[in-house]
């Protein structure tokens, strides 16, 4: 549906024609059903990539099509659920204001627009401050509004860029309830986020970005191999000697029973299973870092 | 949901937003002015006869709207797109299934709309106030709607690139009318380089609501410099990207 081919994009500097190359040889795919994430440190090119994704900027190189057609071709007739990074809305309208006009934009009958709007309002807990205008919003509540605002179409594509900033952990939650009840066969969602954590919970796959080009694209569940060797953090009730059973691990200082070890799936189960026959309770076993987080750390270091 | 695809369903927010402001402000000027003007006329003209007082009423319109035209079209229109812009409000609209450059055409047309209104407005308010009548000309009409389309479309132009747009308008309209001006009054000899700049800018200086309406050259130049200020307005609006870097 969204085809991104060896895209790139030169920032020239107005006096000085300084030229930094905010995107290089960008090439990506993404297709009807699947939630893909845009991964990347700050600077990375993930901005960029959502403004060319939505027409506001053109390429220097390369192409974006969305259906074969140009990018503000397609939005101009199709329209995107789209959040931005920063949500900016005129400050003196009222929250339900915003959200009407905003409708009416995106096509909402008028005959269903009050309703669309209260139910959106609900949806993202903005009826409290229905009384409110856009300039007395706090940065989570402005978030949600940008959301709202994003989620007044009924579009095939979702863009949101940075969805949870500001949220506290509740919303950040909803958040995702949203997005899994906005998933459907036809629709492509497109998430750039810093979080790790929220994309690794969310997206089907996640190119990660950084200086500006693609490092890598990470499947769900996928991409980086049970095979190779990560960190784990390992528990057990009493203190067994996890480290005279696997060579290598360390004992958490201070914190009794508690080893970290790094080690492929293979050799961390065959250790377990010889402890646990042995009569050792285990109370925790996790990645210290996710495979996400890992492939991200690999990525921005290579 | 069966989407409301209409072109002109955002019509009636820019409606509302114009009647806001700064059509509020228009009217209450309007009224205030007539008002002023009925206590002046009372106090100073005595009994003067119908025809003078129809003659007076004209003069009075054109030469209020010579002294307010220009201000009044950069309050209907500045910072049209230019604001949108730097503020980054283009991009929940943009995301819309609309088109910027039908977007503000549409509140260009409506603005023009607003300001032809004004002289309607006030000559009610002078017919209420004295025994002039409403003092509307054809040639007053035209001469605003020609004055809407020369400024406006240059605030339209200057709006794609800055928020600063009402200011380039009104530097260039200044610049404009002082150079007729002195060089009419034998003020001052232009040199050649001034002379070059007055013809190539936007013949702001043509625009004289006092004056009978525009024909032949003069006519042809502030019609054909707006007409072709507003295309090129709407086709960078069309082709050039609203934003110009990955967050503005």
């Amino acid at each position: 549906m969204i085809q991104f081919d060896q895209v790139g994009k030169t920032y020239t500097a107005l006096v000085t024609r300084k030229r930094v190359d905010a995107l290089s040889d960008f090439s990506l795919e993404m297709r009807r059903g699947e939630v893909v994430g845009i991964a990347g440190p700050n600077g990375a090119g993930k901005s960029t990539l959502i403004s060319l994704l939505m027409g506001f900027l053109q390429p220097t190189s390369g192409s974006v099509r969305i259906d074969g057609k140009p990018p503000r071709a397609y939005v101009e007739s199709s329209g995107v659920s789209y959040l931005t990074e920063l949500v900016n809305l005129p400050p003196r309208w009222k929250v339900p204001t915003a959200l009407s006009r905003l409708a009416t934009l995106a096509g909402v009958p008028a005959s269903e627009r009050d309703g669309k709007v209260r139910e959106t309002m609900a949806r993202l807990g903005l009826e409290e401050h229905a009384a409110k205008q856009v300039k007395q919003l706090s940065k989570g509540n402005l978030q949600r509004l940008g959301l709202a605002q994003a989620l007044l179409g009924d579009f095939d594509i979702v863009v949101l860029d940075e969805p949870t900033h500001g949220l506290d952990p509740l919303w950040t939650q909803r958040f995702r309830d949203v997005v899994a009840e906005l998933r459907r066969p036809d629709r492509v969602i497109v998430i750039a986020s810093h979080n790790l954590d929220e994309l690794e919970r969310l997206a089907d796959r996640v190119a990660i970005l950084n200086r500006g080009r693609l490092q890598r694209v990470v499947e769900h569940g996928g991409a980086v191999t049970e095979s190779a060797a990560r960190a784990w953090r390992v528990a057990f009730e009493g203190t067994p000697d996890f480290g005279g059973a696997f060579a290598g691990a360390t004992a958490v200082e201070g914190r009794p029973g508690v080893w970290r070890v790094t080690a492929t799936g293979a050799e961390l189960s065959a250790a377990l299973a010889r402890l646990l026959t042995d009569g050792a309770v285990l109370t925790e076993c996790a990645p210290e870092e996710s495979r996400l987080e890992t492939a991200f750390r690999t990525a921005v270091q290579s | 949901m069966n989407p409301n695809k209409s072109p002109f369903r955002y019509v009636p927010w820019f409606m509302r937003d114009l009647a806001i402001w700064p059509g509020s402000l228009f009217l209450l000027a309007s009224v205030g002015l007539a008002f002023a003007i009925r206590k002046v006329s009372r106090s100073f003209m005595g009994d003067i006869s119908i025809t003078e007082a129809q003659e007076a009423v004209t003069m009075i319109q054109g030469q209020t709207f010579h002294a307010i035209l220009l201000v009044a079209v950069l309050m209907a229109m500045g910072g049209v797109i230019g604001t949108d812009q730097h503020r980054g409000w283009y991009r929940a609209w943009f995301s819309k299934p609309i088109a910027p450059w039908w977007y503000y055409l549409q509140r260009f047309l409506l603005a023009a709309v607003l300001v032809l209104m004004m002289p309607l407005v006030f000559g009610l308010g002078l017919s209420l106030f004295t025994t002039g009548g409403t003092g509307i000309t054809s040639a007053l009409l035209g001469i605003i709607a020609l004055g809407f389309l020369l400024y406006g479309s240059a605030v339209m132009l200057a709006s794609v690139f800055t928020s600063r747009d009402w200011l380039i308008v009104f530097i260039v309209a200044f610049f404009q009318n002082q150079v007729a001006t002195f060089s009419r009054m034998g003020l001052i000899k232009p040199p050649p380089w001034m002379r070059v700049l007055h013809d190539a800018l936007p013949p702001t200086h043509l625009i004289d609501t006092t004056g009978p309406m525009l024909s032949g050259n003069a006519l042809l130049h502030v019609a054909g410099y707006g007409v072709a200020m507003l295309l090129a307005a709407l086709l960078l609006l069309k082709y050039r990207p609203l934003g110009s870097g990955g967050r503005a």
